[in-house]
């Protein structure tokens, strides 16, 4: 009898999880094209939590949000988390990032409240904010400025404003709300302003609902399943420097 | 330094300025001279990058707000204000700042080329970047702080 239950709460899950993903696609209009989507976090985890609170309402999943029941790649999707072994999801994933193939060490942040996670590799090193950065003229909002931090020249991002997009990061960000500690990515050429650290955790990629089509959001890579916890690919979330 | 390396490497001269929290160089051979704030008449319809005008010993010279330009918010003047009065391609113009600092002496190779992650032309006119006092120093390109439809119109205000 359990085994037999033990399905549709597999595929519960997969709802609830492809509801929190598509919400974070869909559901905040484009704000600046310069700017990936504005994530509303919030909902996303109460749709999660109202598809795990009520076993038996299975549709009141689709309810909530139908369009993730009417797409036509949630089949496949689901069919790939019944069927593990499936080779096409094996080749999803040779397109990730190497860290992502192995277990890895994430740093679990804290933007405005949204708890975020990003793998330690990516990252050289974190300071406190304790100047604020040389604003350069003429450059986009969510680009706060230039730190010297040692040897390295970092230009420091607005997290917020690159996540939730200018509107929400902007207002976020206001002068009674300063961030408090910048994430230096490897190459130390950019800081991603944060909250607060929160801790380091061991991830394994198992345990975590992978995002292998990304040509919206491509810095959103996936998402740790048990926290429901973003997984941010640093290198995809900071901009190309257009002259070094 | 070797001589050689010295000769491809020359020594420049800035004029270092301050707007709110930051401090920006402009090519001293480009300064004309630092005048003290002065009454400046509003040009009716003009750009709001356009303070006004000023009769300098019977020329009349455009003032720039320098604050609007950089996308900085707007600050009263007061003491330390300065018109600093510079040529750029022929045009003589006056660039409003908030205090007039130092003149500065840096080689070429201290210069590096400031990020540009906006568009080009936002952001055309900083020249680079180099720290000076463990400070960052933003180096202005003059000759790019107005573009040419610009400065054709200062010219008939």
């Amino acid at each position: 009898m359990s085994q037999a239950k033990s399905p549709p709460t597999i595929v519960r899950q997969q709802l609830a999880l492809d509801a929190y993903l598509q919400t974070l696609l869909d559901e905040v209009p484009e704000a600046d094209e310069s700017l990936p989507d504005p994530i509303v976090i919030e909902k996303s985890i109460a749709v999660v939590a109202e598809a795990i609170s009520k076993p038996q309402q299975k549709l009141a999943v689709a309810e909530i949000s139908p369009v993730v029941v009417a797409k036509p790649t949630l089949k496949s999707r689901r069919s790939t988390l019944v069927a593990p072994e499936n080779p096409a999801k094996l080749q999803a994933l040779s397109v990730m990032p190497d860290w992502a193939q192995y277990e890895f060490q994430a740093l679990f942040f804290k933007v405005d409240q949204l708890i975020l996670a990003t793998p330690l590799i990516e990252l050289s090193r974190t300071i406190k904010i304790d100047r604020k950065p040389s604003k350069i003229p003429g450059q986009p909002s969510w680009f706060l400025g230039l730190l010297d931090e040692h040897d390295c020249r970092i230009g420091v991002l607005d997290t917020c404003q690159l996540i939730f997009g200018k509107a929400r990061g902007q207002q976020l960000n206001a002068e009674d709300h300063p961030a408090k500690r910048i994430l230096i990515t490897q190459d130390k050429k950019w800081g991603l302003v944060c909250d607060e650290i929160l801790s380091i955790g061991k991830v394994k990629p198992d345990g975590v609902r992978w995002r292998t089509a990304r040509q919206k959001k491509p810095w959103l890579i996936g998402t740790v399943i048990d926290e429901l916890t973003a997984i941010i690919d640093v290198k995809q979330l900071v901009p190309h420097r257009k002259s070094s | 330094m070797s001589e050689d390396k010295k000769q491809g490497d020359p020594i420049m001269q800035w004029v270092t300025f301050c707007l709110g929290d930051e401090k920006y160089g402009i090519n001293v051979m480009q300064v004309q001279e630092v005048l003290r704030i002065t009454e400046i008449a509003p040009v009716p319809g003009a750009p709001s990058y356009v303070l006004g005008i000023i009769n300098l010993r019977g020329n009349v010279v455009t003032v720039i707000d320098t604050r609007n330009r950089f996308g900085l918010p707007s600050k009263d003047t007061d003491d330390a204000s300065r018109v600093v009065i510079i040529e750029t391609d022929r045009h003589i113009i006056g660039i409003l700042v908030d205090s007039v600092a130092e003149v500065v002496e840096m080689r070429a190779s201290e210069i590096e080329t400031a990020p540009n992650v906006g568009n080009e032309e936002s952001s055309k006119y900083i020249q680079g970047v180099t720290s000076r006092d463990n400070k960052l120093l933003i180096l202005v390109d003059l000759n790019k702080f107005l573009s040419d439809d610009e400065k054709a119109e200062l010219d008939m205000f």
